[in-house]
């Protein structure tokens, strides 16, 4: 600092002023700019900001660091850290009257005097100053001062061996004496205190960082590492410290200390200044020697410390605050994410960094961006159609109500119609009965679909005038003015009526008719040859098109698929999608990966929705329709004794273990009675019933008894009427009716489990009262 | 050049320098800090090789630094605070060592080859780091497990004559930013003071001796010299301990003490440690300098001879 760089504090209570400091200290007074000119001696620090010099100090000589009083204090009262290691207080106010008169002026002299590299003042006392000094062989390089001290009880003998001192004017101001004394016979480089505790100290010492506990001086906790320089913590997250070491900062977990949870990219030039923003959460400033950009590092999404391996996401900016190189910069204290930057040659510029816009729509349809600390959200104007038009409102609706199932539905009908069509063509049979569906759909009842404004009456008239002459002017007119028809039905009607026999495009390509009865159409009036060139070009048009009602010609089928791929790539809507898809039988339709992708997708989007019932129950119809999508089992019920699982559905999966399919697992009327581990009841072992509490019948029924010889067990009570020849509920073992009960219940275990317990045999059978 | 110490004594000029600064710009291996050369030379002349004479091998600067706790609030300071731990050890295993006191630290100057049973025998007592890729991790499995037996413990005496010139010295440093205002001080004082040294000549059996230190060792300054010469820099320039202390010297060795003999430095040191004295410790390319507090000098000077005359 002493020399060419200048540096630049902001006073942590006034935040209208600032100190940069080189060969002296300047403080300045910043305003805002109310007119375009400039006050006489003011400059311009940025386009809405002017600064006053308001004094000048030069009384502190040999400047290494300066920490301003972190009380409230009028005038400004600031400690220096000088080249020899002494510590001066002085002050930029001009007052001398104040309070902390008594403070300015003294001094705090280290017993061998080398630089003083770093001042932290105690954050919650703010009468201690820690200084960091320079190596010394035997002395300590963190002295601890109290600065409200009275002066050093040796300063009598001290004086008579100071040759120093001896032009000190003010030799009664000297302080020799620190409250504490730490890092003998090493450098300290940076310190910070712990906002945990008073009596914290973090220090950057010469190859190592260390945590100094004022309450056990002899005891610290350390790590070795470089980047001993700059130690700062995070003001949001006490846990949190950064350190660097020429170009490359570390991040610490000081829960975590072994090594640094995070370190950032290197930089080509060594670091100068390591700031934590004090007015938003995780972004870290950094700047190099001979930069004119600062970096940022936005740590926002970082809130934990991370585990051993993940390296947490970072976002690196960089910010260019003016032309020149800066030689050093300072957060303002209280204002967002703003900051002044000072140049080698004293220009200084006053500087917010924007914060980035983050977007992120919410699974509904509104959107959400912040921007510092303002949140910001849109939601869409309750315009009910254009809600509606909306894909993902619509899916959302429609997987609230039960629409799957109809939709599903029609598409079977539709489908099943146009199959019995085209099987009807073939053969032959009912062909009257299509032909009359066909007349009756597609002429009258169609028709009054689109019944508007439409008189079917003039339309009768005109059908009336029917001729079957070829050039007739009823046929001309029709054949012109049918295109002005909005019905498509009629308008189709017209063009069959006035068409040459053998052309029926007008009818055929007429596409907002419904495709099944253009198909039916087709099937009646066309021959093979038409009806197959017919079929194939409107299944491709429908395929092109995404045209749902195309599945009719498709079927569930590898050219479905196609067809559902143009369709969601054209409205979005998986729903329909998987829906349809899950309906196809033949599993290569379900295994296409595309079809998986939908099905995927649908089931996230119920997931972003929070519909977690409608998933589940999506999840269910699935499992119904593709049995391979069945999740596997995730709660297994395992046997005490040997630990194997005794889970039924487990008997499914081939290669687990032995099959299960011998104990009688498959549906037959055994299966109630496994009720003992399929794993190892081969193990014959007896079965004992624990009857020593018979004395409390009520409770000591529903007590869990077990034998301690084959561990089978069950119900105290019914174990005992299982014994005891008294049936009456027995739950796991309704089917035996056989009276001679001396082994176990559990089948295939011929464990004589009363037989054993040689006091089974005196209960009385009576007093068993289930 | 990361390692460059200069001393002049009465005989010679004692310079350590590391491999970077000896073999010159250019042609020397990337600088090699921790790594530095002893090389004494005879002469005031530097410049002319053939006045130069260099030690035969390659010396390490081996440095103790208390991270590892263990030293806190322990008063005696230098040489005589690792008199036990370092020095002792070192003597014990006959391995030759060349001392060099600053203001900031005391380095131990250890031959390369030697360096193995080094670390063997300061694994005892210390935890030995490495640095590797700028950050130190500890160093284990240092190889060398034979050959070793345990030592016996046996008295030092001080086998070399001693002497105790009468000026005081003082240990100071100053601020890296400030050398270039001092520089033509500095060299004045250390190669052009025939002037004020005649003068003192005149005293030199009344016990003065011209002794002047001067390191920059990794950034840091440190100075030794006595109060006539510190009187010669400007006020508060130099930095110096708040109680002003000055100290005396013992020299060592009668004849010029080569490099091969093992123990000197035990010799001294563990009296002082015993005493609680604190030390500094500089060794040349002919003498070892011990600097004591002045006002311990008779006391350390007679319990040093008494261990001399145990010898006899």
């Amino acid at each position: 600092m002493s020399g060419s760089k200048p540096d630049i504090l902001w006073a942590p209570h006034h935040v209208d002023r600032f100190v940069v400091c080189d060969s002296e200290l300047s403080l300045y007074h910043i305003e805002s700019a109310v007119s375009s000119e400039l006050k006489a001696g003011s400059l311009r620090l940025s386009e809405e900001t002017t600064a006053t010099l308001l004094s000048i100090n030069s009384d502190t000589p040999y400047m290494k660091c300066v920490a301003w009083y972190p009380k409230y204090d009028p005038e400004c009262l600031l400690a220096v850290g000088q080249a020899n290691g002494r510590v001066v207080l002085t002050s930029l106010g001009q007052d001398h009257n104040s309070k902390s008169k008594d403070l300015i002026g003294k001094e705090f002299v280290p017993k061998h005097a080398r630089q003083c590299n770093t001042l932290a003042w105690n954050p919650l006392d703010s009468n201690w100053l820690a200084a960091g000094l320079d190596k010394h062989r035997a002395d300590f390089s963190v002295l601890i001062w109290d600065i409200s001290s009275k002066y050093a009880p040796e300063t009598a003998v001290a004086a008579e061996k100071v040759r120093l001192s001896t032009g000190d004017p003010e030799a009664g101001l000297v302080v020799t004496k620190p409250l504490y004394e730490l890092g003998q016979n090493d450098a300290c480089l940076s310190l910070c205190w712990l906002p945990r505790d008073q009596k914290l100290l973090l220090a950057g010492m010469h190859r190592n960082l260390a945590i100094f506990d004022l309450r056990n001086t002899s005891q610290k906790i350390f790590v070795n590492t470089k980047a001993v320089q700059g130690v700062t913590v995070d003001p949001y997250f006490h846990d949190r410290v950064a350190s660097f070491y020429e170009g490359q900062v570390a991040i610490w977990d000081l829960r975590k200390f072994e090594k640094p949870v995070l370190t950032l990219t290197e930089q080509p030039k060594p670091l100068t200044k390591v700031a934590w923003c004090p007015t938003r959460t995780g972004l870290l400033a950094t700047l190099t020697r001979d930069s004119n950009i600062i970096r940022l590092y936005d740590m926002q999404h970082t809130p934990t410390p991370i585990g051993d391996e993940t390296e947490p996401t970072i976002i690196e900016r960089s910010v260019q605050p003016c032309e020149n190189y800066i030689a050093s910069f300072a957060w303002h204290p209280t204002s967002q994410n703003r900051m002044v930057v000072v140049t080698p040659n004293r220009t200084m510029s006053d500087f917010t960094v924007f914060e980035r816009i983050s977007l992120a729509w919410s699974p509904v349809t509104s959107l959400m961006w912040a921007c510092g600390r303002h949140l910001y959200e849109c939601t869409e104007e309750g315009k009910a159609s254009s809600l509606e038009k909306d894909i993902a409102t619509k899916m959302r609706l429609r997987a609230l109500s039960r629409w799957f199932r109809c939709q599903v539905c029609l598409f079977q009908l539709g489908y099943m119609q146009l199959s019995a069509s085209a099987v009807a063509r073939r053969t032959e049979i009912k062909y009257s009965e299509f032909t009359q569906y066909i007349s009756s759909e597609i002429l009258f009842g169609k028709v009054t679909m689109y019944e508007g404004d439409l008189n079917l009456n003039v339309v009768a008239m005109a059908l009336s005038g029917y001729t079957d002459e070829k050039n007739s002017l009823w046929r001309e007119m029709c054949s012109t003015l049918r295109l002005q028809l909005n019905n498509p039905y009629l308008c189709a009607m017209f063009a069959f009526l006035t068409s040459e026999s053998g052309s029926y495009d007008g009818v055929l390509y007429e596409n907002n008719m419904a495709v099944r009865d253009r198909v039916a159409f087709a099937c009646k009036f066309l021959n093979d040859a038409q009806l197959n060139r017919f079929i194939e070009k409107l299944t491709n048009e429908m395929k092109d098109a995404g045209n749902l009602e195309g599945i009719l010609l498709t079927g569930l089928t590898k050219d479905g698929v196609d067809l559902m791929e143009s369709y969601v790539d054209r409205t979005g809507d998986v729903q329909t999608a998987s829906y349809c898809m899950l309906q196809g039988s033949p599993s290569e339709v379900l295994k296409d990966e595309r079809v998986q992708y939908w099905i995927e997708n649908y089931r996230n989007l119920l997931d972003a929705w929070r519909f977690w019932h409608k998933r589940a129950e999506f999840d269910i119809h699935r499992s119904k329709l593709d049995p391979s999508s069945k999740p596997l089992a995730q709660v297994f019920v395992s046997c005490n004794f040997c630990g194997k699982s005794i889970s039924y559905s487990c008997s499914a999966i081939p290669h687990q273990g032995r099959g299960f399919s011998q104990y009688g697992v498959s549906g037959s009327p055994t299966k109630s009675k496994v009720t003992s581990c399929p794993g190892c009841r081969g193990s014959k072992s007896d079965e004992k019933v624990d009857l020593s509490k018979d004395k409390k019948l009520a409770q000591f029924n529903n007590w869990f008894t077990w034998c301690h010889n084959c561990r089978h067990g069950g119900h105290a009570g019914h174990m005992l009427s299982w014994f005891s020849f008294i049936l009456h509920v027995f739950p796991f073992y309704l089917l035996s009716l056989s009276r001679d009960h001396t082994e176990c219940p559990v089948s295939a275990c011929s464990c004589k489990c009363m037989q054993l317990d040689t006091t089974g045999n005196l209960i009385p059978a009576e007093t068993v009262q289930v | 050049c990361k390692f460059f110490s200069l001393t002049e004594t009465p005989e010679d000029y004692t310079i350590i320098v590391d491999e970077e600064g000896f073999l010159g710009d250019g042609r020397g291996s990337p600088c090699l800090s921790d790594k530095p050369l002893c090389s004494p030379s005879v002469s005031a002349e530097l410049p002319s090789s053939e006045h130069l004479s260099v030690a035969d091998a390659t010396w390490l600067a081996l440095n103790v630094v208390s991270g590892g706790g263990g030293f806190s609030g322990s008063q005696p300071i230098g040489v005589t605070k690792i008199a036990k731990s370092v020095i002792a050890p070192l003597a014990d295993q006959n391995i030759s060592v060349f001392m060099l006191s600053t203001y900031q630290t005391d380095f131990i100057l250890v031959r390369e080859r030697d360096l193995p049973f080094v670390m063997h025998t300061l694994a005892a007592e210390f935890t030995i780091l490495r640095v590797v890729n700028g950050e130190t991790v500890a160093a284990d499995d240092l190889g060398i497990t034979n050959g070793f037996v345990k030592p016996k413990l046996v008295q030092r005496p001080v086998i070399h004559p001693l002497s105790s010139p009468s000026n005081m010295f003082c240990v100071t440093s100053l601020d890296p930013d400030t050398l270039p205002t001092v520089a033509t001080l500095l060299m004045d004082v250390m190669f052009y003071s025939n002037g004020v040294k005649d003068s003192v000549v005149g005293n030199e059996d009344s016990g003065h001796i011209r002794f002047f230190s001067f390191s920059l060792i990794e950034g840091y300054i440190s100075l030794v010299m006595d109060v006539q010469t510190q009187q010669r820099f400007p006020n508060n320039l130099l930095f110096t301990s708040a109680s002003g202390e000055l100290w005396k010297m013992v020299r060592i060795g009668g004849q010029p003490l080569g490099f091969d003999e093992c123990g000197i430095v035990a010799q001294i040191s563990e009296p002082l440690a015993a005493a609680d004295i604190p030390a500094y410790y500089i060794s040349t390319f002919k003498f070892d300098h011990a600097l004591v507090p002045e006002e311990n000098i008779n006391g350390v000077v007679n319990a040093l001879q008494v261990s001399q005359a145990e010898k006899h």
